[in-house]
């Protein structure tokens, strides 16, 4: 099951591990920043967090990728079953019934969800020799499938998320080709259902976010008080900020969530300018890197399944930094690698090494082919 | 998958303009707006504690209180420290007697505006409330007792029009005072406004840096580049007034409309400046309302204004002394010039009355002046002329500002040139024989007068009026010491002052003369009665309004001149009877004073 070779050690994604080692240990550096007026309970169980997502991305990146591939469905439906599980026994946290409780350890199934959507949707394209654009009927299983989780994230409700599996699965679909009048239906249902969605299914909460988003000055103290304090955070760290340990927004606490959702507030705040925009160009080319991945893989299965990582990560990035920088409502999304939370981490791991399983086995695919031919 | 190739391309560049935005923003909320931002995490960390200065005193030339200062409690409430605003305001509500859906409204309002900032809910609660206060703290968090200032008057009204008073700072006064904030209230009138600068003092701050719930942090490290200020209090300042003649001077016009002044003649310093009806600046202490205002600003009788600077009336005959020195100097008269007084005298065709209609007989100067005949004057008013008695008028400060150190009218010298421009019409002979005897469109100020008295009685320098002896700081040491200033030096000889003071002694101390009530048993008074026509003598009426304004102005002692006092009385009626009598008064409690009758402590 766990195959050894020489070639692994030559075609081992190195860069794509160091770019994802080198930006969860700034993470962590950030986050004792973010937790060090609290006592250091939450950088200590990131730190676990991180060693448990390491050993596990090793284990998955040596795992033959044709497991993953033929326990696809299954992983899918165990998924579809945990969530409806959270939905009835799950813990109410912030308003969202999001979490499985296991003593001390809280689960979010949620972020784990993502990667099986990537990899259904990947293994539904990869099942068909045809190429797109696709029309409506094509797609309806993956449209399904989306749906499916969406609806059931939605319940929860969990805002955030079901926001990214919609992005996830509609880059994926884009990418893979929808024809034109499929793509207007496709959009119209959204529009259509989104209206009753947002009578029924969002809190009040979760609407004034996004209403206050607008001009969140007009009410400081209100909803749009986290906006607010984040980019006071980040416009004050000025070029170079002011310094490690000494962000007056967050070591005050003035900024929200500082660990989690607002982790890069702290960190624009504390290393200004200069740092934040390092660690943009850091995630950037983590992402190019399995971009690259994708693009080099020799079947499609792996180059979908690397595709729609990419933009797992893009897509956090974007609406956390965004949100952090005032540009998106305040969304409950963390930024992998770098906010805090064990399901998170975890789940970037698991994704990173999904993405070295196949940047890893690019090489090795003459090699199975030969085996394969023989067993035929 | 090489087919793939361009569209993960085409991803990348997607991801790349977007991560490139990302970078902008950083930009521009940390470059270009980071200055602004900085602002920002400041003001949310650092609080204000202003702690209030104390305004300066406001003391007499013995160091005795007019104005001081008193503790008000202020009830201030922190919106965000407020658990239970509805507990809170119903326990409120309870001590203060106040309704407490009231207390909750202001609460929930300011809480809106501001939840940092702290607000006062009700200013100067009274001891007992203050107790009840104290006693339930522990239920009432987020509320405090701020401790600021209010004026406060242990001499009541005395000294109301010349101190001033307190308000809140409006556009004219923000421009005045720019380093005025505008919860605090400034000095609107009198000595409050002139010196504000020097009464205000300056408020502590103390920075308190704060996280974001409101706790107090200790951290060095968030507390550079901010430093606490002390409080500084007022400068205070000590009037020339003395009380105790100023007390009096208030006492004596008590139910009548008038002024009294009382200046040193060698120094200019002024012991005694009353003027009634005054106002009770308690009255301002915590902002007046709005009926007292009307009936304050509607009066007819006018208690806002200080008729010793700011009344003008028409000298009477107390302007005689410009009149008679003009024409010695001008050598129209001299000592041995004789009049007739028939009653009247022509000018042209018109009559003009003697205010002894029998007449005086043969009169001198000497007993022109002890008499007060206006026919004397008629007389050399026409050889004198408009031109050379509105000249010395002009010599003696009428038709200026005395330099006080308040707000104060010039009154008016009539001349030529004034007419024609006033009313396009020649100057008549008539108006000039009016104007010799203080009537006409001569106004001047009660002060005016003192400080002519003052000059005659001193050999002949015109000072300038002092009401502010020094100003001192918290240590006692002087920020300002005033001195006097003699602003001109009369033209007149030493046998022409001579002359006239003899006269004034005459007018006091002559059984004819017209201020005998004024004389005293301890000395000599040298002085001058005015009976000022309010209307036309052609008009007989005996409503009080129309009654003539009663004038005495006098030195003592004659002989080595200390004091001069003017008294006015609006409409009280002849200057010898009304008030020649109230000076006589002050003079007496001045001699007492300064021989030790009369302890007056601290001297």
């Amino acid at each position: 099951m766990i195959m050894f070779d020489r070639r692994i050690i030559k075609n081992f994604g190195w860069l794509i591990l160091f770019l994802a080692l080198l930006f969860s240990a700034f993470g962590l550096i950030n986050l004792y920043s973010a937790s060090y007026h609290t006592g250091l309970g939450t950088f200590k169980k990131q730190l676990i967090w991180v060693c448990i997502g390491f050993i596990t991305m090793l284990i998955i990146t040596f795992m033959n990728s044709n497991l993953l591939k033929r326990y696809t469905m299954h992983i899918f439906v165990i998924s579809l079953l945990t969530l409806i599980f959270v939905f009835i026994f799950g813990r109410e946290v912030s308003g969202s019934r999001s979490w499985i409780v296991f003593g001390p350890i809280s689960i979010q199934p949620s972020e784990f969800v993502k990667i099986s959507l990537i990899l259904i949707i990947a293994r539904f394209y990869s099942n068909d020799f045809e190429d797109g654009p696709f029309g409506l009927k094509d797609i309806i299983k993956p449209i399904i499938f989306t749906i499916m989780i969406f609806s059931l994230i939605l319940l929860q409700p969990d805002l955030g998320t079901a926001l990214v599996i919609i992005l996830l699965s509609g880059t994926m679909l884009l990418f893979m080709g929808i024809k034109r009048k499929s793509l207007l239906i496709i959009l119209s249902i959204l529009v259509l259902v989104s209206i009753p969605a947002w009578s029924f299914f969002l809190k009040d909460y979760q609407k004034e976010r996004i209403l206050t988003f607008a001009n969140p000055s007009v009410d400081p103290l209100g909803m749009g008080y986290n906006s607010i304090q984040s980019q006071i955070a980040v416009g004050s760290g000025k070029l170079i900020g002011k310094g490690y340990l000494a962000g007056t927004q967050s070591q005050l606490r003035f900024i929200p969530a500082q660990q989690t959702d607002f982790a890069f507030s702290v960190l624009a705040e504390e290393w200004g300018f200069l740092g934040s925009a390092i660690m943009l160009l850091i995630y950037f080319l983590l992402i190019l890197t399995i971009l690259d991945t994708a693009s080099s893989s020799k079947d499609k299965f792996s180059m979908l399944v690397a595709l729609g990582i990419a933009a797992l990560f893009f897509w956090h990035t974007l609406i956390n930094v965004g949100m952090v920088l005032g540009l998106l409502p305040v969304i409950g999304v963390p930024l992998y690698l770098f906010s805090y939370g064990g399901s998170s981490v975890l789940t970037a791991f698991i994704a990173i090494g999904i993405v070295l399983g196949i940047k890893m086995r690019q090489s090795l695919v003459p090699k199975e082919d030969i085996s394969l031919e023989k067993n035929n | 998958m090489p087919q793939y190739k361009n569209k993960l391309f085409i991803c990348s560049l997607i991801i790349g303009s977007l991560f490139l935005i990302l970078v902008l923003r950083l930009f521009y909320l940390q470059i270009l707006k980071g200055d602004e931002f900085e602002l920002f995490s400041i003001e949310n960390r650092i609080r204000l504690i202003n702690s209030p200065a104390p305004r300066g005193k406001i003391l007499d030339r013995n160091n005795k209180k007019i104005v001081v200062n008193r503790p008000s409690f202020d009830l201030k409430v922190f919106p965000n420290e407020l658990k239970d605003i509805e507990k809170v305001s119903e326990m409120l509500g309870g001590i203060l007697e106040m309704d407490k859906a009231e207390i909750r409204q202001s609460i929930t309002k300011a809480k809106k505006k501001s939840a940092y900032l702290p607000f006062i809910l009700i200013k100067d609660i009274d001891r007992d409330t203050l107790a009840a206060i104290e006693a339930n703290k522990p239920d009432l968090g987020g509320i405090t007792i701020e401790v600021n200032y209010l004026r406060d008057y242990p001499e009541g009204k005395l000294g109301s029009l010349f101190v001033g008073y307190l308000g809140k700072p409006n556009k004219d006064d923000l421009k005045k005072f720019p380093l005025t904030n505008l919860n605090i209230t400034v000095g609107k009138t009198g000595i409050e406004e002139t010196y504000e600068n020097d009464l205000r003092g300056a408020n502590g701050i103390n920075y308190k840096v704060i996280d974001a719930l409101g706790r107090q942090v200790k951290s060095k490290l968030f507390q550079k580049d901010i430093e606490d200020k002390e409080t500084l209090p007022g400068n205070n300042i000590h009037l020339t007034i003395d009380i105790e003649l100023q007390k009096k001077s208030e006492q004596l016009l008590k139910n009548k409309a008038g002024s009294i002044s009382v200046v040193n003649v060698n120094s200019g310093e002024i012991l005694a400046m009353a003027s009634s009806p005054s106002f009770d600046p308690v009255l301002f202490v915590n902002g007046i309302d709005q009926s007292d205002w009307n009936d304050l600003t509607k009066n007819v009788l006018h208690p806002m204004l200080n008729r010793s600077t700011r009344g003008t009336y028409a000298p009477g005959s107390t302007f005689k002394i410009v009149t008679a020195l003009g024409a010695l100097k001008e050598n129209v008269i001299d000592e041995e010039t004789t009049v007739f007084c028939p009653g009247h005298y022509k000018v042209g065709k018109k009559k003009f009355k003697c205010w002894k209609h029998s007449g005086h007989g043969w009169v001198n100067l000497n007993s022109a002046m002890a008499q007060s005949c206006d026919v004397f004057f008629y007389n050399t008013a026409e050889k004198l002329g408009i031109d050379r008695i509105s000249k010395y008028a002009k010599i003696f400060g009428f038709g200026s500002d005395t330099g006080i150190e308040l707000s104060e009218k010039e009154g008016l010298v009539p001349s030529r040139s004034w007419k024609y421009k006033q009313f396009k019409e020649p100057w008549y002979k008539g108006e000039t024989v009016v104007t010799s005897i203080g009537q006409g469109y001569l106004n001047v100020t009660p002060l005016q007068i003192t400080m002519m008295t003052a000059s005659v009685a001193n050999g002949g320098s015109v000072l300038k009026p002092i009401l502010i002896k020094r100003i001192s700081d918290l240590d006692g040491k002087n920020t300002m010491v005033s001195s006097s200033e003699v602003l001109s030096i009369l033209p007149f000889d030493d046998m022409q002052i001579k002359m006239i003071q003899e006269s004034l002694v005459s007018a006091v101390n002559e059984k004819s003369g017209t201020g005998k009530k004024a004389k005293v048993k301890h000395g000599t008074v040298a002085g001058k009665t005015g009976t000022a026509q309010v209307i036309s003598t052609k008009t007989k009426s005996s409503k009080d309004k129309h009654k003539d304004h009663a004038w005495f102005t006098a030195y003592y002692p004659a002989e080595n001149p200390e004091i001069a006092i003017t008294v006015l009385v609006e409409n009280g009626g002849s200057g010898g009877g009304v008030a020649a009598p109230l000076a006589k008064e002050i003079i007496d409690l001045y001699f007492d004073l300064k021989n030790g009758v009369i302890q007056n402590d601290n001297v």
